[in-house]
């Protein structure tokens, strides 16, 4: 958060929230306040020298508030206007909202006592908000929170995972590198000690996640084929794209497109080419096409 | 630039610290900040209003003596000024916080922070203790979320480009009422304007940046509003019967509704599976190759040999 990107009325918001904050955090190191609030500490000092310079109307010593903050640590006195806590704004709510909804699922079925806490407080907001936001979780949070600690100890975890491609759930052991975001689904990209290759693992499809005590080095390069298939797509663009993962540049002037799908896995690729039959041709390479009707003939049969 | 700032931050204590409405005139005489010809001071002081309460600080205005019906006053009632979830302890401080942190990184990170902060100037020690080691996290790159949540807030008018089957992006309007995370996507619920219904649209088809539109408050939104019925609404679920190779299709076998073993031929079972898009489910099903065979519905059955046999000859 830059302090280029926030306007005066932003940092009026920061100003109002920093009085309270202080008041009942007397003495509270620079640096500390600085990360609580996000700042560095140059834009956090330029913020209490504007709020020094305000106060009730007199605008005297005596109506000023007294900050004190040049040894390292901050104080404030005479801002007892300012400092009950601001209140919410719709869109924090909102999101808290959110959050709890996804926080209550969380839970393990003995916690009663923290499901009902979120829930009373879910419906307090609600009276305010009204019915406007709801979130079911797909990823389990306490899943989360064990590859956080591995990935700061740097320690291996095993994992149930169920890999939608293979169609199948086994137990890997692998050594997380980092989380990220494909196509709105959290993932963890891994070096798997299973299949000795670097491997994505979807959150929402481990079953189980255990911290090991292993530490493992891990080769540096990922040293597997892409493969690169070539799809036209004729039919049901917008779900065939999805499908394939891919983004077009600009919205296709008439009703087909040709795209690249690159993949390290040709069973993937497979697969999408059969649930898109109806819409989608691959053009090549000639061994994709050999495959995709060996797999429709294998198919066929079991229907005679 | 601070100017601004200052006045704003002067303005709020000013009108927090008054028993009484203050009069604009008392309000430029002695807040700090308010400079220029009386026609300037004015729009200074209404844009000022604006700006505090898009912050969420409500300007009440009443007029505080008979004598002067004409002038009105301002002020702000601290009841309408302070945190507003009342007393909390330390658990619900520790579950609100871990809320918020969810969002941490996300497109509404700042709105995380400044609730955050607020949560730690309550004065109570939220207790972390109490709660399991659980790291909740939302994920909304799309930087549509905040616009769209802050349009139902306001209650204003939704605009924007809409990416349909076709891949042609569609322009529309609508009065948003709420918004979900579900199987991984955001949709987003309203009443559409040109074709008078409620629509759901998922938000990563969203082309560009949705856009409010118009005054806030244009609309009420209907009380319960229930995104998952509204699903269900525009597509009714259907039902079907298929076999499944043993221990195969792991995602279909977890949605079936009843699971026998399938008396004709060993090593397969016989489920019966309820799904809303009749196209997904033949996708679903074809996903799975020779693990999973189509029984009825007849047509859906004929459909997938249809697709088999196209496929077989276009790629044989």
């Amino acid at each position: 958060m830059a302090k280029s990107q926030s306007t005066p009325v932003d940092r009026a918001a920061r100003l109002l929230d920093l009085v309270p904050f202080i008041s009942t955090h007397q003495g509270i190191a620079i640096g500390d306040l600085a990360r609580e609030f996000e700042l560095s500490e140059n834009e956090l000092l330029s913020d209490l020298n504007t709020l020094w310079m305000c106060g009730l109307p007199g605008y005297t010593p005596l109506e000023l508030i007294d900050l004190e903050f040049e040894s390292g640590y901050v104080s404030i006195r005479n801002a007892e206007v300012l400092q009950r806590v601001r209140l919410l704004t719709k869109q924090e709510l909102v999101i808290i909202l959110l959050g709890l909804d996804i926080l209550r699922d969380s839970f393990t079925a003995d916690r009663t006592d923290l499901v009902n806490a979120v829930d009373s407080l879910i419906a307090k907001i609600r009276k305010i908000v009204g019915d406007v936001a709801t979130a079911a979780p797909i990823v389990d949070s306490s899943h989360r929170a064990i590859i956080g600690q591995a990935l700061q100890s740097r320690q291996d975890l095993e994992i149930s995972y169920h890999s939608t491609i293979r169609d199948a759930i086994s137990t890997r052991r692998i050594t997380p590198l980092d989380l990220s975001v494909d196509f709105g689904f959290e993932v963890l990209n891994a070096y798997c000690h299973s299949v000795a290759g670097f491997r994505t693992f979807r959150l929402d499809n481990m079953k189980s996640v255990t911290l090991t005590s292993a530490t493992s080095e891990i080769p540096k390069e990922r040293d597997e084929n892409e493969f690169q298939w070539t799809v036209h797509i004729s039919s049901r663009l917008r779900t065939s794209l999805e499908r394939f993962r891919e983004n077009p540049g600009d919205l296709p002037t008439d009703n087909e497109l040709t795209v690249i799908v690159k993949s390290f896995s040709q069973d993937w690729l497979l697969r999408s080419a059969l649930s898109t039959l109806g819409s989608v041709e691959v053009k090549g390479p000639h061994e994709a096409r050999t495959s995709i009707a060996k797999a429709c003939r294998q198919a066929l049969e079991l229907y005679e | 630039m601070s100017r601004k700032t200052e006045r704003l931050v002067n303005l709020t204590i000013a009108l927090l610290a008054t028993k009484r409405y203050l009069t604009k005139s008392e309000i430029f005489r002695t807040v700090d900040g308010y400079e220029g010809n009386d026609e300037s001071k004015e729009r200074m002081f209404e844009r000022d209003k604006d700006d505090l309460r898009n912050l969420g600080i409500e300007i009440e205005v009443g007029t505080f003596d008979p004598l002067f019906e004409d002038e009105s006053g301002y002020r702000i009632k601290p009841e309408n000024y302070q945190f507003q979830l009342g007393e909390v302890n330390a658990a619900e401080i520790a579950l609100l916080s871990l809320a918020a942190q969810a969002w941490r990184g996300a497109s509404l990170g700042t709105s995380a922070l400044s609730a955050l902060n607020k949560l730690h100037s309550i004065g109570i020690e939220s207790d972390s203790e109490l709660i399991p080691d659980l790291a909740p996290s939302i994920v909304s790159e799309d930087t549509n979320l905040p616009i769209v949540i802050s349009a139902i807030t306001s209650r204003t008018v939704l605009s924007f480009s809409y990416i349909n089957e076709a891949m042609q992006s569609e322009g529309r309007a609508i009065e948003p009422y709420a918004v979900a995370a579900r199987h991984g996507h955001w949709y987003l619920l309203g009443s559409d304007l040109d074709r008078k219904a409620q629509r759901i649209f998922r938000l990563d088809r969203i082309s560009g940046p949705a856009k409010l539109q118009g005054r806030t408050g244009s609309y009420e939104i209907p009380l319960n509003i229930d995104i998952d019925a509204a699903f269900s609404t525009q597509q009714p679920l259907q039902s079907a019967t298929i076999l499944l190779r043993d221990g195969r299709a792991i995602n279909l076998r977890t949605r079936t509704q009843t699971i026998t073993d399938f008396e004709t031929e060993e090593g397969w079972q016989r489920v019966t599976i309820q799904f809303r898009d009749r196209e997904r489910f033949v996708e679903e099903i074809l996903w799975y190759g020779s693990d999973v065979i189509a029984l009825e519905p007849q047509d859906l059955r004929e459909q997938i040999i249809g697709l088999l046999k196209e496929g077989f000859q276009r790629y044989g």
